[in-house]
C-alpha cells in the first residue's frame, strides 16, 4: 500500500510540473486519493469527508489569517508609500555607491520580507527598487536576486511563516521562534555575501536605453500626480514594517494582534483621522486579492497533511519513509544538503506543495521529532523560496528585472543552497 | 526563383506609406520640443523621481546637463572609450533589446556598440533631414563618448562628488547638518550632455533616442 501511496504522490508531482494542474488542486486530489487508498471510510472518524476534507480545510485557518493580515499590512504600506520612501531614501543616501544601494534594498526587502512573503513582498519592495538599483549601475540579475534574497533573510521573521510551521507541524510558536532565530545568521549572511560578490563579480552596468527618453505614458501621470499628493511618508511611519516584528520578537505577543498593532500604526502615522475608515477598508478587501493564492494553498496543504496523518496512511508509509531516512546526524546533514534541488520546479520536497506532505509522514511515522522537521522544511524554504524559477516571487522579480527565471536561479542558488546547508547542520546538532 | 534577402529593418522598405508618414510627424513634433523637456523626461522616467515636481526635474536636468557639458570641455579632444581602457566590442540585438550601447566594468571595463540600433540612427538621421544636427557616423561616435563618461563617473569618487554637489539636493538636513543626496538618472544625462558636447552635436544624443524608438516601434508595428 506504501508503494500505491509513493505513487500516488509521483503522480501529483508530475501533475504539477507538466502544469497540467494549479498545485492547490493537485494537493486536494491527492489528499482525497492517499485517504482512500489508505481504507479511510467515506464519514465518521478518520474518514474522507470528515477528517480529510473538512478538518483539514481548516487546519491552518490562523496561517490563513495572518498572510491575510499581512497582505493588508502590505498593501497599506503600498498605497500610502512607506515601502516606496524607503526605496527612495536608500538610493539618495548611497545611489552613487551601486553596492550600498543593492545592501540598502537588501535590507528594505528583508524588512518587507518579515511582513509578507512570495510576490507581493517582491513587488513591494521591486517596483521600485529593482529599477532604482538599475538605475544606478547594478545588473539585471543582481537587481533581481537582491530582492529575493533579501525577502528570504527576511523570511525567518515571517510571523505567517511562524504560524504556519507551528500549526502544521503541531508545535509551539517558541519552537519555531527559537530555530528561526538560529537560522537567521545564515540567511543573513548569504543574503549580504550575495550582494558583495556579486557586486564585486559583475561590476556595475550603465546602458542607452531608447526607451529613456519617451514620453510619460498617461497611467504614469496619473501614478505620479498621486506619488506628488503623497509626497514621502513620515519618518516615524517608515517603522512599520519592524512593528510585528518587534511585538512578537520583543514582547513575545501573539502573532495577529502583533500584526494587527502593525496595521493600525501604518494606518494612524499615514493617514487623516476621517480618511482611516475608508483607507482601511480599501486595503483590507485589496488584501484578500493578494492573499488569495496563498490561502488557497494553506487550505490545499491542510487536506494533505490530514490525509498522511491517517491512521491507514502512516501504517503504510511507515516502514518505507524509515528504510530511506538517514539517522546518522552527518548523514542527515548530507543527505538532505544534496536533495535540496528537490524543491525546485514545484518538486517532491517542496514545502507549500507535496513537501508539506511527506513532512507530516515523517512526524506522524515517528522517523524524527516534530522539530528536525522544522528544520529540515525551513531549511527548504530558503532555496523554494529564492531560487525555485516557478514560484511566482522569482518569476515576478527576474521579469521585471528583464531576465529570465532561469538566471536568477542559477546566480542564487549557490548561496541559498549554503543557507540551507546551515540550517540542516544546526537541526543535526540540536534536533536530532 | 530568388533567396530571400533578409537584414536590419530600414525605413525605406519597412515601412507602408501611411505609416512613414505617421512616422515623420512624430518625429518633427519631437523636434520641436526644447533639449531641456528631453533630460527632465529622462529624469521623469527615472523610478524615486515619481513624487518630484517638473521644476525640480526641470532644475537637475539643467544642472547635470553642465556638468557634462564642462566635463567634455575639461576632457579635451583626445578622447575616446580608449583613453579610459575600455574595451570596444560590437554586437546586433540592440533593437530587440532596445538598447543602443552598454558600459559594463567587468570582468574588463567594455563598451558595447549595438551595429543594428546605430545603423538604424544613421538611416533614420539621413531620412529625417536631421544631417546638419546629427552628422554622419555621430552617432558611433556620441555612443562611445556616452558610455566614456560613465566610466570616467564610475572610476572617480571626487567626480561623482562634484555632479552631486552640483544637483544641490539633500538627502537630510538636520539644523546645519545636511547630508547631499543622490540624483538617480542624473548621471546618465550627464553624460549625454557630454556625448553632444564631445562629438559636436547641434541637439541632445535623446532627441534622436526618442525618434529611434518611435521608429522601432512602427517598423514593429507593420
Amino acid at each position: 500500500m506504501g508503494i500505491v501511496i509513493l505513487l500516488l504522490m509521483l503522480a501529483g508531482v508530475g501533475l504539477m510540473l507538466a502544469r497540467k494542474l494549479p498545485t492547490a488542486f493537485a494537493l486536494v486530489l491527492l489528499g482525497v486519493a492517499i485517504a482512500a487508498v489508505s481504507g479511510a471510510p467515506l464519514t465518521g472518524k478518520d474518514s474522507i469527508v470528515d477528517t480529510v476534507l473538512q478538518e483539514g480545510s481548516v487546519t491552518l485557518a490562523a496561517t490563513m489569517l495572518a498572510v491575510l493580515i499581512g497582505s493588508w499590512l502590505g498593501k497599506l504600506m503600498e498605497e500610502t508609500g512607506i515601502a516606496g520612501t524607503l526605496v527612495r531614501k536608500i538610493v539618495e543616501f548611497g545611489g552613487d555607491r551601486p553596492t550600498v544601494v543593492a545592501l540598502g534594498v537588501l535590507a528594505v526587502s528583508a524588512l518587507i520580507g518579515t511582513v509578507t512573503g512570495s510576490a507581493p513582498a517582491a513587488m513591494m519592495a521591486g517596483i521600485i527598487g529593482i529599477p532604482a538599483m538599475i538605475a544606478v549601475g547594478v545588473p539585471k540579475t543582481t537587481a533581481a536576486g537582491t530582492i529575493l534574497m533579501g525577502i528570504a533573510a527576511g523570511m525567518p521573521f515571517e510571523l505567517p511563516v511562524w504560524q504556519f510551521f507551528s500549526t502544521a507541524l503541531d508545535l509551539p510558536v517558541d519552537t519555531v521562534r527559537g530555530f528561526m532565530l538560529k537560522l537567521f545568521p545564515f540567511a543573513a549572511a548569504f543574503a549580504v555575501l550575495f550582494v558583495l560578490v556579486e557586486s564585486r563579480r559583475r561590476g556595475v552596468a550603465h546602458t542607452w536605453s531608447l526607451t529613456s527618453a519617451d514620453e510619460r505614458p498617461s497611467g504614469g501621470a496619473r501614478r505620479r500626480s498621486r506619488a506628488r499628493r503623497l509626497g514621502d511618508a513620515p519618518w516615524y511611519a517608515l517603522l512599520a514594517p519592524a512593528v510585528p516584528l518587534v511585538l512578537a520578537l520583543g514582547f513575545e505577543l501573539a502573532i495577529i494582534p502583533s500584526m494587527l498593532a502593525g496595521v493600525l500604526y501604518a494606518l494612524a502615522t499615514t493617514t487623516r483621522p476621517r480618511e482611516m475608515n475608508k483607507r482601511l477598508l480599501r486595503t483590507l478587501y485589496a488584501a484578500f486579492e493578494v492573499a488569495a493564492p496563498p490561502i488557497a494553498l494553506f487550505v490545499a496543504i491542510g487536506i494533505l497533511l490530514a490525509a498522511v496523518k491517517l491512521p491507514g496512511a502512516v501504517e503504510a508509509l511507515d516502514p518505507l519513509v524509515k528504510a530511506v531516512s538517514p539517522a546518522n546526524p552527518f548523514v542527515f546533514v548530507l543527505v538532505f544538503t544534496v536533495l535540496a534541488p528537490l524543491c525546485l520546479y514545484r518538486g517532491p520536497l517542496n514545502v507549500y506543495g507535496l513537501g508539506a506532505g511527506i513532512a507530516g509522514v515523517l512526524i506522524s511515522a515517528g522517523i524524527y521529532p516534530a522539530t528536525a522537521v522544522l528544520g529540515l522544511t525551513a531549511s527548504y524554504n530558503q532555496v523554494f523560496g529564492v531560487a525555485d524559477p516557478t514560484s511566482t516571487q522569482t518569476v515576478w522579480a527576474a521579469q521585471y528585472s528583464g531576465v529570465s527565471p532561469q538566471q536568477v536561479m542559477v546566480r542564487t542558488l549557490p548561496y541559498v543552497w549554503c543557507v540551507a546547508l546551515g540550517g540542516l547542520c544546526v537541526t543535526a546538532a540540536t534536533r536530532l | 526563383m530568388t533567396a530571400a534577402v533578409t537584414g536590419p529593418p530600414s525605413l525605406r522598405n519597412g515601412l507602408s506609406a501611411a505609416r512613414s508618414g505617421a512616422l515623420r510627424e512624430t518625429c518633427a513634433r519631437l523636434a520641436e520640443a526644447d533639449d531641456a523637456e528631453f533630460g527632465v523626461r529622462l529624469l521623469g522616467n527615472t523610478p524615486t523621481h515619481e513624487a518630484r515636481g517638473p521644476e525640480e526635474l526641470e532644475r537637475w536636468a539643467e544642472a547635470a546637463t553642465a556638468f557634462g557639458t564642462e566635463l567634455a570641455a575639461r576632457a579635451g579632444p583626445h578622447g575616446g572609450a580608449g583613453r579610459t581602457g575600455a574595451r570596444v566590442v560590437e554586437r546586433d540585438g540592440g533593437l530587440d533589446a532596445l538598447l543602443l550601447a552598454r558600459y559594463v566594468s567587468r570582468p574588463v571595463p567594455t563598451v558595447e556598440l549595438y551595429t543594428d540600433t546605430l545603423a538604424l540612427g544613421e538611416e533614420l538621421a539621413g531620412w529625417l533631414g536631421w544631417r546638419t544636427w546629427f552628422a554622419a557616423g555621430a552617432l558611433r561616435g556620441a555612443a562611445l563618448a556616452h558610455e566614456e563618461a560613465h566610466c570616467l563617473l564610475h572610476g572617480d569618487a571626487a567626480l561623482r562628488r562634484a555632479l552631486r554637489d552640483r544637483l544641490g539636493h539633500s538627502a537630510l538636513r538636520l539644523g546645519r547638518l545636511r547630508i547631499p543626496g543622490h540624483v538617480a538618472g542624473a548621471d546618465e544625462l550627464a553624460a549625454h550632455a557630454y556625448a553632444a558636447a564631445r562629438c559636436g552635436l547641434g541637439r541632445t544624443p535623446l532627441l534622436l533616442t526618442a525618434a529611434l524608438a518611435s521608429a522601432v516601434r512602427a517598423l514593429g508595428e507593420d
